[in-house]
This record gives C-alpha cells, sequence and structure tokens, in this order.
C-alpha cells in the first residue's frame, strides 16, 4: 500500500507535466477551433461556430493535403522497414566494436541540421551535381535526368534517408534481445533458415518493427521542410498550410481544426499499423511476456 | 516612544515616509537614467551595427538589435505582449493596416521628424501608415523592388512576367510559395490593372488560379527563401524567378546575371518603422531621435553602401554616382508610377485557398 502510494506520489509531476505540455495545448487548439475572427480588430471571437470544422470537411485540398501526408508516411515507413531491416539484424551478427562503430555510422547523419542534409542532396542529385555527372560522363544520358531533384522521388529519398536511423535502431534493439537459444533450437529442430527467420525472428522483432514503423511515419508524415525545399511543384503540405493560416492570414480558427484533424488522423493510422504489426504471429503475446 | 530604543513611533513614521518618498524617486531617476539604450526590432539586413554606429556616438544611446524571423511572428509577439522590450518595430507597409487596426501602435506625430520633409512623395502621402481618421501610426523608411531576375545568357530579350508562363522556358522558372505574390503576378498577365490586382474577388481569383495551375509544369520548383533561390540560380537549376534582387547581387560577377523590371507593374517592398502602443513617454522621445537618424543621411549613406538599399528619403540621392544611384533603383524615378505594393487583402484566406489548391492540383 505504501509502495502504491509512493508510486503515484512519483507520477504526479508526470502527469502535471503531460497535461500542461500535451493535453492543454491540444484542449486550447480544439477550443480555438470553435472560434471566429474578427478581422476589424484582429482578434479570436468566442462564436461557439462549427464554420472552420464544416470547411476541413467540405473543402477537397484539406482532405487531399491530409491524404497525402498519411500516403507520404505510410509509403516511407514502408520503404524503411525493407531498408532497415536487413542492416539491423546484420547489425547483431557483428563483433561488439563494429556494432559500437556501426551504430555511430548510423547516427552520424542525425547530427547535421535538416537543413543541412537538404542542400547536400541537392549538390548530389542536381542537374550540375555528382550523379548526373557521373551518368553523363560515363555516356549513360545525354541529359541531365531533371527527375532526380524537385520529385516526389526525391522527397520520398530524402525522407527515407532521414528517418531510417530510427527503424534500424528499433529493430535492432529487439532483435538483439531474442534469446539467440531459440534460433538454434529451431534450427535443431529442423527449421531452415527462411523458417527460422519468419517463425522465430520476425514475430520476436515485431515490436521493435512496430514502434520504428510509428516514428518513421509520424517524423516523415509531418515533415514540412523536405517536401518544401525537395518536393518542386509537388511539394505541398499540411504543416505548410497550417502555418500560412496561422500567420498572414489570421485565421486561427481553421488552422487549429486543420491541425487537430490532422493530428486525429495520423494518429489512427500510425496506432493502426502498428496494432497489425504487434498481432503479427502473436507477436503481442511474446511482446507482454517479455515486459514481465 | 517604542520600547528599549529610545526612538519615538513620530519618529520611525517619518523615517518611513522618507525612505518610501527616497525610494519613489531614487527609482524615477533611476528609470531616466536607465534610458541609455533602446531595442530596435527589425530584419538583419536593415540593422548592421555599422548602419547605427552615427545615432549611438551621437546620442549615447546604445541600440540593441533584434532580428525578425517574420513579419507574422513580429506581428504575433505584439498582439500576445510578448515582446515588451521593444521600443522601435518594423512592420512593412503592405501589413502595417494590421498593427494600425488592431491598436498596437503608438501614434506618430511627424512634426517631431525633420528629415520627414526629404521624404519621396509616395511615401510621404501614403495611407497605408494612416488609421480611418487620418493619423499617422507608422513611417515609410526603406524600400527596394522585387524584379524578375535571369541569366542573359540563356534569354534573347528581358523577361516580363508573361514569360514566366511561356511553355519555351518549362524547367528554368520559379515562383515563390507566397500567394500574394504568385496569384498578383497571374492577375497581371489575366490582364487585371495593377491597382485593382491585390483587390481581386472570387471571379477574377478564378482567372489567376487557372493561370497558376497551367504555369506550375513549367516550374522547377517553388522557392521558399532567397537563399534558397540564389542557390537554384548558381546550381543551374533555375535561369528565371520573380526575386528579390539578393540573386543578382550574389551572382552577377560569377554568372550573366539580369535584373528586369517589368512595365505591368514592379512588385516593390517597402519597411515602416512604428512604436509600440505601450511605449513610455521617456522612450517615446528617444524613439524619435532615431525615427529621425533612419531617414538622415548617415542612415542612408551605410545602408546604400553596404546593403544596396535606398532609404524613402532624397537626402543623399544627388551625391551618389550614377552607378550607385541605379543600384539602388533611384537613376530613374519615373520608376516609381509602375510600383504595387503588394497588400494583404481582407479576403486572404480565399486568397490562400486558392494558392492550396494551386499546389495541390
Amino acid at each position: 500500500m505504501a509502495l502504491a502510494f509512493h508510486r503515484a506520489h512519483f507520477a504526479v509531476p508526470v502527469a502535471c507535466l503531460l497535461l500542461v505540455g500535451c493535453v492543454l495545448p491540444l484542449a486550447l487548439l480544439l477550443v480555438f477551433s470553435f472560434f471566429e475572427v474578427d478581422l476589424d480588430a484582429f482578434t479570436m471571437v468566442p462564436a461557439f461556430s462549427g464554420q472552420s470544422w464544416s470547411q476541413i470537411f467540405t473543402n477537397p485540398v484539406f482532405v487531399f493535403l491530409i491524404g497525402k501526408a498519411v500516403v507520404s508516411g505510410a509509403g516511407t515507413a514502408v520503404l524503411a522497414t525493407f531498408v532497415g531491416y536487413p542492416i539491423a539484424i546484420s547489425m547483431t551478427r557483428l563483433p561488439a566494436l563494429w556494432k559500437g562503430i556501426a551504430s555511430i555510422v548510423l547516427l552520424t547523419p542525425l547530427y547535421t541540421g535538416e537543413i543541412v542534409r537538404i542542400y547536400a542532396w541537392r549538390v548530389v542529385l542536381g542537374s550540375e551535381g555528382l550523379i548526373n555527372a557521373v551518368l553523363q560522363w560515363f555516356g549513360l544520358v545525354d541529359e541531365p535526368l531533371k527527375f532526380l531533384l524537385f520529385s516526389p522521388f526525391t522527397t520520398h529519398l530524402v525522407l527515407l534517408y532521414n528517418n531510417l536511423p530510427f527503424m534500424v535502431l528499433a529493430i535492432w534493439i529487439s532483435a538483439e534481445l531474442i534469446d539467440k537459444r531459440l534460433i538454434e533450437a529451431a534450427r535443431d529442430l529442423g527449421a531452415r533458415p527462411l523458417d527460422a527467420f519468419l517463425k522465430v525472428i520476425l514475430p520476436l522483432t515485431t515490436p521493435g518493427l512496430a514502434v520504428g514503423a510509428f516514428t518513421v511515419f509520424a517524423l516523415a508524415a509531418g515533415d514540412m521542410m523536405t517536401p518544401s525545399l525537395l518536393g518542386g511543384t509537388s511539394g505541398a503540405t499540411p504543416m505548410a498550410m497550417i502555418d500560412n493560416l496561422f500567420g498572414t492570414a489570421f485565421d486561427w480558427p481553421l488552422a487549429s481544426a486543420l491541425a487537430l484533424s490532422l493530428l486525429v488522423v495520423l494518429f489512427a493510422f500510425a496506432i493502426g499499423f502498428a496494432t497489425v504489426l504487434l498481432r503479427l504471429n502473436g507477436a503481442r503475446a511474446v511482446f507482454r511476456r517479455g515486459l514481465k | 516612544m517604542m520600547a528599549g530604543s529610545g526612538i519615538t513611533r513620530r519618529e520611525v513614521l517619518a523615517g518611513i515616509a522618507a525612505g518610501t518618498a527616497a525610494g519613489m524617486f531614487g527609482s524615477l531617476s533611476s528609470a531616466r537614467a536607465a534610458i541609455s539604450e533602446m531595442v530596435w526590432a527589425t530584419w538583419d539586413s536593415n540593422g548592421h551595427p555599422e548602419y547605427i554606429a552615427a545615432f549611438e556616438a551621437r546620442t549615447g544611446v546604445k541600440v540593441k538589435l533584434s532580428y525578425l524571423s517574420s513579419e507574422d511572428a513580429q506581428f504575433a509577439a505584439l498582439k500576445t505582449g510578448t515582446a515588451s522590450d521593444w521600443d522601435m518595430i518594423n512592420p512593412s507597409l503592405n501589413g502595417s493596416w494590421r498593427y494600425i487596426k488592431a491598436g498596437l501602435l503608438e501614434e506618430i506625430d511627424m512634426g517631431k521628424i525633420p528629415n520627414a520633409a526629404k521624404m519621396y512623395d509616395v511615401f510621404k502621402t501614403t495611407p497605408k501608415v494612416l488609421d480611418a481618421s487620418g493619423k499617422h501610426f507608422a513611417v515609410p523608411y526603406l524600400w527596394g523592388l522585387n524584379p524578375i531576375v535571369y541569366r542573359k545568357d540563356r534569354f534573347e530579350s528581358e523577361p516580363d512576367y508573361t514569360t514566366l508562363f511561356n511553355e519555351k522556358y518549362k524547367g528554368q522558372l520559379a515562383m515563390r510559395d507566397y500567394a500574394l505574390e504568385s496569384i498578383g503576378i497571374a492577375g497581371l498577365v489575366a490582364g487585371i490593372p495593377r491597382d485593382k490586382v491585390f483587390l481581386m474577388e472570387t471571379k477574377e481569383l478564378a482567372e489567376a488560379k487557372k493561370l497558376l495551375i497551367a504555369q506550375k509544369p513549367l516550374l522547377r520548383t517553388y522557392w521558399q527563401t532567397i537563399g534558397d533561390l540564389t542557390n537554384l540560380f548558381a546550381t543551374g537549376e533555375v535561369s528565371c524567378a520573380f526575386s528579390w534582387r539578393v540573386p543578382y547581387d550574389a551572382l552577377k560577377d560569377k554568372l550573366s546575371m539580369g535584373m528586369a523590371k517589368p512595365k505591368a507593374g514592379i512588385m516593390g517592398w517597402c519597411d515602416c518603422f512604428a512604436m509600440p502602443a505601450t511605449l513610455s513617454p521617456e522612450k517615446t522621445e528617444i524613439g524619435y531621435k532615431f525615427i529621425d537618424y533612419l531617414l538622415g543621411a548617415d542612415f542612408a549613406t551605410q545602408i546604400a553602401k553596404i546593403g544596396n538599399y535606398a532609404t524613402t528619403s532624397s537626402i543623399i540621392r544627388d551625391s551618389l554616382s550614377k552607378e550607385q544611384q541605379e543600384a539602388i533603383f533611384v537613376d530613374d524615378m519615373d520608376v516609381m508610377k509602375s510600383f504595387m505594393w503588394p497588400v494583404a487583402p481582407a479576403n486572404y484566406s480565399e486568397w490562400l485557398k486558392v494558392w492550396n489548391e494551386v499546389k495541390a492540383s
């Protein structure tokens, strides 16, 4: 009883922090979304109006932009899974020293700012950039490949590059926790390498996969800078629109409604995605056992 | 008499009263003495320390610079009261009306600014800095033009706004990712007169939208910041763009750069100074001295020499060489006849909706 009281005691500051840092701003956004703007005095009026919400549901641009963010985030998460999984599993087989070196190599790009990475990619992918220069030098193309920069391809390549470390780290940690004797037992019982992977390694790394997918999805879907600076004319994002609405347009109610809609949709997709993964091959049960 | 002390109650009360009075006068005199500095919120390009060195030397007032990230951030900071240390702010001519309507600015007595007499008429008479009753709340002090910047070696003749919509230049063009200017340019191309462009309503906006959707496949990208666009010119991604002058200045010695001023209407930018409505009378006095300095010869000379910008005052124009005049657009004053000042209209949300529809198309 005393222990429980102590635990509850410690939970109070955390709960306060969550309340002030997360719940309160969201509650404010919800309240603002029912306001109207008086452009004569540049103030928000508590009108309890559903005008902003009705715009969100009836204007196809909002639906399109939110849908685009979901597809972009999910696409990046899937790509990161396919690229990151083999890297993470390979890292578990390295000697301890090399594991350290590999993790530093993996994390180094994150120490540079996003803008630096974006401009570095421009140097690599541009019309006069490294890849086009090499292709032209070998005579493989006559003209620079324009789609390498300012296209959805570029956006997703860089979103993948920026977010891959989060996926690899999550899977790697999960894979490191697997009891190697389980894999040996499977092999001893006659499982082929593919069977051992599908029936032992994959289910046991699913929690890491879910965490990685959740993280990459959220980061990619919410990224404004990469699509804006590398997506060319296809770089519109709901975040940029929210920024415009809060800024020059001074339409805080509509911006609040859009921000909340985006948050709800992204959360619904992210949780759905992670739930499906956790249900794969009874991984949830394994995960629960692991937590006990 | 207080127990055990030898001091009467009256003496104690008198002492407290004297102490309080001394404290009050002390704080007043220290408040006066403390005004040895002021904070100027402005753009980093307008507020180099060397621009204000002469003012500091002359008045002994240290000007602390607080650089702005965006005009929206400046407006929000004043509106929410988080900028209480700002003594002088920098609204744009386009956006001053918002600050005035929101009651954020101190009224300005033009009689206290002798150098205002030297301002060019177009700035002296602009109604954009007045409230409905004609009172002054901001004063234009720095201006420039947003031209079309282009690579001379890739264009046979000087481009105009229609060039930015020409199939022939597909893949070489860029527009700014900014609803006001981009829709305004499409309006001009659609034939809307320049004095009506920033008043476009639903029907005209639909025309502009059609043009912008047709333009989209021709563009290499929408540029975000002027550094971004300079980089695009430098790396050969873009040959022609509606721009600020920065890429021209930065690259003219390395590439064959040109700067076109379209006759259909030249987008101007203009920064104003204004004082927050909450400013104390002591700070306001120093503010007026600073305002006069910003319209004076020292500031104009420094900023023309270093920043290639002109002030709204003609005070140094005739002492500049032809080349220097050309660099800051004051060589031919007829240019002022084709000015247009982008102003966020009252239906700006509708403009924004159009712009997002274009970008999402």
